[in-house]
C-alpha cells in the first residue's frame, strides 16, 4: 500500500484486531465494491459508479470548453477549485517513450473523436509542469491545431501570496515569459 | 557517511590539509564538502554508495559566510528500498535542488582531469556542465530538460517503427529551445575561460612554450551568435542529419556532442602535446575555471584538490598553488607529504582526524 511503511501497517493491523468481527467485514466488503462497482466512464475515462459519468451526464457543465488531465485523480484537483465549469478527458498518462509509453498507449485518439463529435471552443490541457507534461501538452497541440479547435494550458508561474523575493529563478523566469497584458 | 559514523569538523580559513594513508577517509572528506556546496558527489555516480553500509541515510550540514550573509547548507541522503532520495535545505527550509546548487560555489580538482585533454570529450562537457550549473540557475534548468527530452528523443528513435513524425518534431522543438540556452552560456563561459587560461599559461611558461588557446567546438555549426540565430543554425543541422539520425536511431544534433579543444601554437594539444604540456594547459585551465568562477559570483570559491598535487612535480605544485594564492578556503588531500603554504594539517587515521601541531 502506498505511503504505509511496516509501523503504521502493524498498527492497523492491531486495531483491527482489537475491533469486532463485523467491522472487519464491513470494510473488506468496501474494498470489494471499490473494485466492483467502481469502473471507468466509456466518455471520459474517469472514475465512476455509473457510466457515463456524472460530469458527463450533467447536463449543466458548460460543453464549450473541454480539459485533458493525465490521471483520473487530476479531475478532483481541478473540480476542488470550483473554477471549472467545462467538461473532462482523462489520457491515462503521459507519453514517455522511454517507458514505452507512445500516443497509442493513452487515450489521444479518442480525445480527437471527441473534439469532432463534441465540437468544444477550446481545449484545456492540464498535465504538470515537468518535462512529460510539456512534451505531452505540445504533442497534443501539434496534433489538434489543424482543427482550428483553440489550444491552451494552464499557467506556469508564482504561488498566490508568494514573494517574488523567495521565487526561484527559473520559476520567476517561467512566469516573466507567461506575464499577460493588464491594458 | 562513508566510512565516517559522525564527524564534527571546523576548519581554518585558508588551506586545510589532509594527510593519510590510503583508505583511511581523507577524499570522503572532501567528497561531504562537495556534497554540501554542490549537492552531488564528484566521485560517483553511485550516491547510494555515500550512505554508509547498513545505514538508511547519511547527512552533511555545514555553516557557510557568503557574500550574502552567514547560510546554513543541509543535504541528506536516503536510501529506501534501493531508491536513493536527496534531500536539501537552507536554513533549515527544505529546497529543491534547483535553489540549492549555487549558494556556495565549489571547484574541484581530481585526478581525473589530468586527463582531460586526452579523455573522452563526455569528461570535457561534464566539467563544463558543472561550472555552468553552479553558475546559473537557468543553465540548469536547461541541461535537466535537455537531458530529459534527448532521452525522450533516442527512446523514440529507437522504439518500433513507423517514428511518430509529431511527436519527435515535438522534442526537436524543445530540444532546440533548451539546447540554445546551453550553446550561448557555453560560448560565453568558454571565452572567458579561455582569456584566463592563456593569460595564466603565459605568466607560468612565458613565450617559450606557445600560446595556449581553448576553443568551442559546437555541434551546431557558428552561425550568428544570438538566441535566434543559433536556433535558426539548430534547425537547419537537425534537417541535414533527419536521415541519419534514424537510420542510427541515435539523435546526432546538439550541445550533448559539443567539445572543448585545447591548442597550442594551433596544434590540438590532446594529440600533439607531450605529457608536461598537457598537463600544464590543464593546471592553467583548473586555475581559469576558479577566477571566471570567482569574477562571476563575487565571492571566492571553495577549492578542493583530491590527491592531486602528489601527481605534479614540485614546480608545478608551486605553480598551481601560487596561482590560486586568492582563495579563501581550499582543503587538499595527499598521501605524502607536500610542501603547501598550509593553515591547518590534519592526519587522517581510520576516519579519525587529528590536527598536527605547525
Amino acid at each position: 500500500m502506498p505511503t504505509v511503511g511496516p509501523k503504521t501497517a502493524a498498527r492497523l493491523v492491531f486495531h483491527l484486531l482489537n475491533r469486532p468481527r463485523s467491522e472487519a467485514q464491513s470494510l473488506a466488503e468496501a474494498i470489494l465494491a471499490v473494485k466492483d462497482r467502481i469502473q471507468l466512464c466509456s466518455h471520459c475515462f474517469a472514475l465512476t459508479e455509473d457510466d457515463p459519468c456524472a460530469l458527463c451526464s450533467d447536463g449543466r457543465r458548460d460543453a464549450t470548453l473541454l480539459c485533458a488531465v493525465a490521471e483520473a485523480k487530476d479531475i478532483y484537483a481541478l473540480e476542488r477549485t470550483g473554477a471549472y465549469r467545462g467538461r473532462y478527458h482523462v489520457l491515462g498518462g503521459l507519453i514517455s517513450p522511454m517507458d514505452g509509453i507512445g500516443a497509442a498507449q493513452l487515450r489521444i485518439k479518442e480525445l480527437i473523436e471527441r473534439l469532432a463529435a463534441e465540437g468544444p471552443d477550446e481545449l484545456i490541457i492540464a498535465t504538470n509542469p515537468n518535462a512529460e507534461g510539456e512534451a505531452t501538452a505540445l504533442y497534443l497541440a501539434r496534433l489538434i491545431a489543424p482543427s482550428g479547435v483553440r489550444v491552451t494550458r494552464l499557467a506556469y508561474g508564482l504561488p498566490i501570496g508568494g514573494d517574488l523575493d523567495y521565487a526561484d529563478e527559473v520559476t520567476l523566469a517561467k512566469a516573466l515569459e507567461g506575464r499577460r497584458t493588464l491594458s | 557517511m562513508r566510512n565516517y559514523a559522525a564527524l564534527d569538523f571546523a576548519p581554518v580559513a585558508g588551506l586545510n590539509v589532509f594527510v593519510g594513508a590510503n583508505a583511511q577517509g581523507k577524499s570522503n572528506l572532501l567528497e561531504a564538502i562537495a556534497l554540501l556546496g554542490t549537492g552531488k558527489s564528484f566521485r560517483t555516480a553511485r550516491e547510494s554508495d555515500v550512505v554508509r553500509h547498513g545505514l538508511p541515510s547519511a547527512s552533511i550540514t555545514g555553516q557557510a559566510r557568503v557574500a550574502a550573509g552567514s547560510v546554513r547548507l543541509s543535504c541528506s541522503l536516503n536510501v529506501a528500498r534501493g531508491a536513493l532520495r536527496k534531500v536539501y535545505a537552507i536554513n533549515g527550509r527544505k529546497v529543491a535542488y534547483a535553489s540549492y546548487l549555487g549558494r556556495v560555489r565549489v571547484v574541484t580538482f581530481v585526478p581525473a582531469h589530468l586527463s582531460l585533454l586526452t579523455g573522452p570529450p563526455a569528461l570535457r562537457r561534464s566539467l563544463l556542465n558543472a561550472a555552468l550549473a553552479q553558475d546559473s540557475p537557468h543553465y540548469y534548468a536547461a541541461l535537466a530538460a535537455y537531458t530529459k527530452f534527448l532521452g525522450q528523443k533516442n527512446a523514440l528513435l529507437r522504439a518500433a517503427h513507423p517514428i511518430d513524425e509529431a511527436l519527435l518534431a515535438t522534442y526537436d522543438e524543445r530540444l532546440v529551445a533548451e539546447g540554445t540556452t546551453m550553446i550561448l552560456a557555453r560560448r560565453a563561459f568558454i571565452a572567458a575561460l579561455g582569456e584566463r587560461a592563456l593569460a595564466v599559461h603565459r605568466a607560468w611558461v612565458g613565450e617559450t612554450d606557445g600560446t595556449l588557446d581553448l576553443s568551442y567546438a559546437a555541434d551546431v555549426p557558428d552561425a550568428v551568435p544570438t538566441q535566434d540565430g543559433i536556433a535558426a543554425a539548430y534547425v537547419a543541422r537537425l534537417a541535414d542529419k533527419r536521415s541519419a539520425e534514424r537510420s542510427r536511431a541515435t539523435a546526432l544534433v546538439g550541445p550533448h556532442r559539443d567539445d572543448l579543444v585545447f591548442r597550442l601554437n594551433g596544434r590540438p594539444l590532446g594529440a600533439f602535446g607531450s605529457q608536461g604540456q598537457q598537463r600544464t594547459a590543464v593546471l592553467a585551465l583548473k586555475v581559469a575555471e576558479y577566477g571566471v568562477a570567482e569574477a562571476r559570483s563575487g565571492e571566492a570559491p571553495l577549492l578542493l584538490l583530491d590527491d592531486v598535487l602528489s601527481e605534479l612535480d614540485p614546480q608545478r605544485q608551486r605553480a598551481l598553488l601560487d596561482a590560486l594564492g586568492s582563495f579563501e578556503q581550499a582543503f587538499v588531500t595527499t598521501a605524502h607529504p607536500v610542501e603547501v603554504p598550509a593553515a591547518a594539517t590534519y592526519r587522517v587515521i581510520g576516519a579519525h582526524l587529528e590536527r598536527v601541531a605547525a
